[in-house]
């Protein structure tokens, strides 16, 4: 092929015919920032980051849509080129929410929160589950700096949470159109396009229809694509950038696709396509359900034998003693039911063990939804030709197939109806958790790597084998090593592919591994009309109660919720908070108070959802009623004249601070009011805070309203230019932290609402204990207000962590269907909160 | 319960030969495996079976002084509700607990009857005494399955009011006498449930949360109104409840506050008071998360600290969680105030238990997290006031015990938010609020008060005790009568 000479910044390049410069650039190692340019997808020109001057060339041309030509004269550096690409930045940043980048006290809240907080919308430094990985946030930090000139711009797109598996957010989206090119490339037609046109083009279907019913088969590559966090994993998102990532292959059908897993802290959090290429991609259950199959909460953790009709738990030793001991007064008449979904070796040790003990033999295959496996005559046919004793490495058989068995072996990692019947269960690693080959419908075989932990006692099923063939004394089932077994498994035929790929069309999704229902351990699947076990449907009746009168997103994030509760409307003091449950179900979490009406009977609480309880709460509907409202709780703020009082609110807390205020200027004290929020369109109830103070300031840490910075910037402020008796902070424990360092040398009073995590809220658990000088008190009884400056603040970000990952674990995977099949009911408000 | 429904012996019962006859073991009560319930929260004793109860209630000699009558805090006629047993008439021995008991169904599986009723038993002072406590949840048990249904005994409503504040077991039993009686009960609680410790203190596998259940919609059945969510002393106080029209208020709030080791590290992630961790797993069901949301805990290698029922009880749910479980104490196996009962499961159970150990000190790891417990061995030197003897340090003798959860169970003391906000009710040394224990009046004419909110941290049957002086002497201060039944 014909060779190109061009010069990039003086060096000359040598690229073959067809580069583009932003090739030949990269070729050099000449460095050229892109964010709508990705290796595999073709140029297109979008983010216009790459841009480039040429000689003889007007304006300036964006290099990866730019073919090299003989002789070009490139520069990728000029004063005009930084400026261009600095207001191209500022211009995606405005339309994108930057506070994660410019706000002044970044790195010291980074250094104290490590873990993204699980929000609905991300808003601000902290909220985004994908801060570890956006390409856009690390190409700004690049180029350095952090005042960006154009203010934020926040579109209010909804939050589409409705779809199987992903999450959407189109705030976040800078249109680099990465996703529908990828969408395009591996499925030929895409699903998704640019819609719309001007301020109004975003990324989204045909008609806004569903993802369901826009042709999309969740392969996941737009979400592994995009480089902000618009498109994130529902059940990946929050657990952080995966440490490890394994190519293994997927066993859930006979296509046997390869995937890449990705595990942290060994445990597996997602399986991604190993390419972006049409050949490489997954299914919905590849992609989205495996992670989701292995972290079942359900999985059997411990062996279990049954003796004298009771069954317990026992070590590995005793329990392989009872299967060999069971096996060898059973060989007669024995049979083995696996599942298709399974290693080469597991299959072959079974099978081994079944020519050895002479017993029947059976693989039972994955199947599409809608049809079901055939199982062999001996156990279905008359009692008198079924075998009386069974091993099971699933659940395939009814009741009435095991009623009359002399014995049962059960070889599995989930529960099913059987195992109450089986005189010995062994625990059985599943998927990422066990090593070995795969042979795939094509006859390949690939290998299948161990990358996560199996939960429990679990092991991989050629290691328990491999024990009961000890055990049993059978010669040949001794191996030195899962090579040797991998040897010995020769020429076995390759399975029967589908009809239909499942990663063409989701509705031939294996609707069964080892025998259990796919949507009963992947609930969203049901979206694709795969149906779970059937369960008595209970329904919840309130009779009366905490009715929830009015409910707003007030800016994003942010709910306000006016619920009736008379009585504690009746008895409310400033400073008080209320524990809200949402469902029986629910956990107990508590709110602070944000204002009352003792006359209507009802109290507003401003809500901040981030995480599972506070989503139930914000996506109640008017006229819904609360499992439970309890309070007003904890200490009132002792309200008393003392001159002039500065207020800091921030988040929630701006909520919060309003009833102090009030009650603060009636008692006669000067009151200032100073809220923050990390942009403009984050801040609220401005108006409603002049109303009852003096004076209000603002602080955002955009800069975009007020002061840059947060609450303690005006508090500074505020003290330059007069004495203050008492400064109150309630916000989140980082600001009101910053608050107690920097009022500590002056000597003022300081008080702040401490928010530990809380059970019973009137002091019977002990939960909530902080330290105050060095003394434990109980924030749910003694406080929440107490001394700034006497706070434990390492000891309350510690325990407010406490149980980071299992808030994670409780976030819904199921899906609404009935709004799937609506949309509209979905849709219950505007987003903007304006 | 299945062995329940066997038939009775057909002739010639034991019952019917009189207490002159040849000797009857002390009959064994079923359990579950000890293999097998490490790992579930089913109820480990499974109850007797009519034929076994039958037996075990003709071993009662009807001792003229009978000592365990004695023994029983409340008094309960234990010869007479034996005697019925004895002769098949099961709902009616239940008639006869009824009569001073409201919770025998409870009190016979919580009570410490080792040393109390059964300790008076003459039987126990050659042989093994009657085992009262299995028979009198044998009468509940089989009252409850057959239906049977307490009945107010007066139509006629008095037109009085009464506040009980609390739905524990001092609460039920003043609501429950108190509604019979023909009074309007309101019952508040501050949690979501009613029930008290019964509910969030007490696990599954020792008291089924069915049964509280049972009890508490037996007083919904007499008209009881309970109204959770209702913390007194933060919505309405005692006096406004008083203002409100109620005649007279019941105080029973309990223990509710609990007492930490103040050691080095307590407020690592990890440490646990009795309370909370069990009231996680019993009343918000994290060991169902994540149908249940409240976040599970996970322990490992668990160590509780104390040697009462609350850390046989926090230790024995820690096992039934996945734990190594140990327990840390500072007396002997003889000084535990557990009941005997619970101290065998336990050990039945496979938990360790490091005795005349107390511990020091918790060490953490870089992020706050338990990682151990420092102890130090302790030796017994005098009694103390309570007659057990007291421990004392030996020096140097650390020792550590490796934990990634600590669970304190070491005690309550009363919950302040109604004696903070009632100036006039009169409060003991440790915020006890001080009762008359005849009549349970406080200092405050109409208030009355009892439980674990008058005696410290007690018993169920104790607070069950004084809720029954406490619902009688209620009647007479608005009545001015004797109460129409007992």
């Amino acid at each position: 092929m014909a060779e190109i000479h061009l010069t990039i910044d003086g060096r000359t390049v040598t690229v073959k015919a067809g580069a583009t410069v932003l090739h030949a650039a990269r070729q050099a190692g000449i460095p050229i920032p892109t964010i709508c340019d990705h290796k595999d997808l073709n140029p297109y020109g979008a983010c216009r980051m790459c841009i480039v001057e040429i000689e003889g060339v007007r304006g300036f041309p964006t290099s990866c849509t730019t073919p090299a030509a003989e002789g070009m004269q490139v520069r990728t550096r000029s004063p005009e080129l930084e400026t261009l690409r600095r207001r191209t930045l500022e211009l995606m940043f405005s339309g994108h929410p930057n506070t994660c980048l410019v706000c002044p006290h970044r790195e010291a809240c980074e250094s104290m929160r490590p873990m993204a907080t699980k929000a609905g919308r991300t808003t601000r430094c902290g909220f985004c589950s994908n801060r570890e990985e956006c390409d856009l946030r690390n190409m700004a930090l690049q180029a350095g700096g952090r005042d960006l000139n154009l203010p934020t711009l926040y579109a209010a797109h909804n939050l589409e949470r409705d779809d199987p598996f992903m999450d959407r957010d189109y705030n976040l989206c800078i249109l680099c159109a990465r996703c529908w090119r990828i969408c395009e490339k591996i499925h030929g037609k895409p699903a998704i396009s640019i819609i719309n046109r001007g301020r109004q083009a975003r990324v989204g279907t045909a008609f806004h229809k569903s993802h369901v019913h826009s042709g999309c088969t969740f392969c996941g590559s737009c979400i592994d694509i995009c480089p902000t966090g618009t498109l994130t994993d529902r059940f990946a998102r929050w657990h952080g950038k995966a440490d490890t990532r394994a190519d293994s292959a997927c066993i859930l059908c006979p296509e046997g696709c390869s995937l890449t897993a990705h595990v942290k802290g060994g445990q597996l959090v997602a399986t991604a396509m190993t390419a972006f290429e049409p050949d490489s991609s997954l299914c919905a259950l590849g992609r989205f359900g495996y992670a989701q199959i292995v972290n079942a909460p359900t999985r059997l953790l411990r062996p279990t034998i049954r003796d004298n009709g009771e069954s317990f738990s026992v070590d590995w030793d005793s329990a392989l003693d009872a299967a060999a001991a069971g096996l060898s007064k059973h060989e007669s008449a024995l049979g083995i039911l696996v599942s298709a979904a399974a290693s080469r070796e597991d299959r072959h040790l079974y099978h081994l063990l079944a020519q050895e003990l002479g017993a029947k033999f059976a693989a039972i295959p994955a199947t599409p939804a809608g049809t079901k496996p055939l199982l062999p005559k001996w156990v279905t046919g008359p009692k008198k030709s079924r075998s009386s004793a069974l091993i099971l490495s699933g659940d395939f058989l009814e009741d009435k197939h095991l009623a009359g068995l002399d014995f049962l072996l059960v070889i599995d990692g989930l529960p099913s109806p059987a195992q109450e019947r089986a005189d010995v269960l062994l625990p059985a690693a599943l998927l990422s958790e066990a090593e070995g080959t795969f042979r795939t419908a094509s006859g390949q075989i690939k290998d299948l790597a161990r990358s996560s932990r199996a939960p429990g006692m679990a092991r991989p099923e050629w290691e328990i084998l491999w024990d009961l063939g000890q055990k049993l004394g059978l010669k040949s089932m001794a191996f030195d090593s899962l090579d040797h077994i991998t040897a010995a498994v020769g020429e076995d035929p390759a399975p029967q592919a589908f009809a239909d790929a499942p990663r063409h069309d989701v509705r031939t999704l294996p609707a069964f591994y080892r025998g259990h229902r796919t949507a009963d351990l992947v609930p969203a699947l049901e979206a694709f009309g795969l149906s779970a076990t059937p369960r008595p449907l209970k329904q919840d009746v309130s009779i009366e109660g905490f009715q929830l009168l009015e409910t707003r997103e007030l800016a994003p994030n942010m709910h306000l919720l006016r619920i009736k509760a008379p009585q504690v409307a009746a008895h409310a003091k400033p400073g008080q908070f209320v524990i809200l449950m949402a469902k029986e179900t629910s956990e107990r979490t508590p709110y602070t108070l944000a204002d009352w009406d003792a006359e209507a009977g009802s109290i507003t609480l401003i809500l901040e959802e981030v995480g599972r309880s506070s989503r139930e709460l914000a996506l109640l509907k008017a006229g819904e009623v609360l499992a439970h409202v309890s309070g007003p709780l904890g200490k009132p703020f002792p309200v008393a004249k003392k001159g002039t009082v500065v207020l800091g609110g921030g988040c929630y807390g701006i909520g919060a601070i309003l009833p102090l205020a009030r009650a603060l200027r009636q008692a006669g004290n000067h009151v200032l009011s100073v809220i923050e929020a990390s942009s403009a369109y984050l801040l609220f109830w401005e108006e409603e805070l002049r109303a009852v103070s003096d004076e209000v300031r603002v602080a955002t840490k955009d800069g975009s309203r007020g002061a840059y910075g947060g609450v303690q910037e005006v508090f500074q402020q505020i003290v330059d230019q007069q004495p203050v008796d008492i400064f109150i902070a309630v916000g989140c424990t980082f600001m009101m932290r910053m608050v107690a360092e920097l009022t500590k040398p002056w000597n003022v009073p300081t008080f702040v609402a401490l928010n530990p995590i809380m059970v019973d809220g009137t002091g019977m658990c002990g939960a909530c204990r902080v330290s105050i000088h060095g003394e434990t008190k109980f924030a749910c009884i003694d406080g929440p207000f107490f001394d700034a400056h006497g706070v434990d603040w390492d000891e309350l970000a510690c325990r407010k962590s406490a149980y980071a990952r299992e808030e994670v674990e409780a976030l819904p995977q199921a899906v609404d269907l009935s709004a799937l099949m609506f949309p509209g009911a979905a849709r219950p408000r505007c987003g903007c909160g304006r | 319960m299945e062995n329940k429904k066997q038939k009775l012996p057909d002739s010639g019962s034991p019952a019917t030969r009189g207490p002159k006859r040849p000797k009857i073991p002390r009959q064994p009560m079923p359990e579950q495996d000890p293999r097998r319930r490490r790992f579930n929260f089913e109820e480990v004793p499974r109850g007797y079976a009519e034929k076994n109860a039958i037996l075990e209630a003709s071993r009662c000699l009807r001792c003229k002084k009978p000592g365990c009558v004695a023994g029983c805090p409340v008094n309960i006629n234990i010869p007479a509700f034996i005697a019925l047993i004895a002769e098949g008439r099961f709902v009616q021995a239940l008639e006869k607990l009824k009569e001073q008991n409201a919770l025998p169904a409870v009190c016979g599986r919580v009570c410490p009857q080792e040393s109390q009723c059964e300790a008076g038993c003459i039987l126990g002072k050659k042989g093994e005494p009657v085992a009262i406590g299995r028979l009198e949840r044998f009468a509940a048990d089989y009252a409850r399955d057959a239906g049977h249904q307490q009945l107010a005994c007066t139509v006629a409503s008095t037109g009085k009011k009464v506040a009980v504040v609390g739905a524990g077991p001092a609460g039920i039993t003043v609501a429950g006498d108190l509604a019979r009686w023909g009074h309007h009960v309101v019952v508040f609680e501050a949690l979501h449930l009613p029930g008290g410790v019964l509910m969030y203190g007490i696990p599954q596998f020792r008291l089924p949360k069915e049964i509280v259940q049972y009890e508490i919609n037996n007083l919904k059945k007499l008209g009881v109104e309970i109204r959770t969510d209702t913390a007194i002393g933060l919505t309405r106080t005692v006096d406004q409840l008083l203002e409100d029209g109620f005649d007279a208020v019941f105080v029973g709030t309990g223990a509710g506050l609990p007492i930490f080791l103040n050691i080095p590290r307590e407020n690592a992630i990890g440490v646990f008071s009795a309370n909370e961790f069990l009231t996680r797993i019993n009343l918000m069901k994290a060991c169902e998360f994540p149908k249940y949301a409240t976040p599970p805990i996970r322990p490992r290698r668990a160590v509780t600290v104390g040697g009462g029922n609350v850390a046989m009880d926090a230790a024995r749910t820690a096992l039934r969680l996945g734990a190594d479980s140990t327990i840390v104490y500072r007396r002997g196996l003889e000084e535990m105030p557990a009941r005997a009962e619970e101290v065998h499961h336990a050990r039945e159970e496979g938990i360790a238990m490091h005795l005349l150990s107390a511990p020091k000190r918790i060490l953490t790891d870089d992020r706050n997290r338990v990682v151990g417990l420092e102890c130090l061995r302790m030796e017994l030197g005098e009694p103390d006031a309570s007659g057990r003897r007291r421990p004392h340090q030996v020096k140097d003798s650390e020792f550590v015990v490796e934990a990634d959860t600590v669970i304190v169970a070491v005690g309550n003391r009363p919950n302040p938010l109604v004696p903070r906000t009632s100036p006039d009710i009169e409060v003991g040394k440790h915020g006890t609020i001080v009762a008359d224990q005849k009549t349970m009046m406080t200092s405050k004419p109409g208030v009355f008060a009892g439980g674990d909110i008058v005696s410290g941290a007690a018993t169920v049957i104790s607070a069950m005790g004084q809720g029954k002086r406490a619902a009688k002497a209620m009647h007479t201060y608005m009545t001015g009568e004797e109460p129409p039944c007992t």
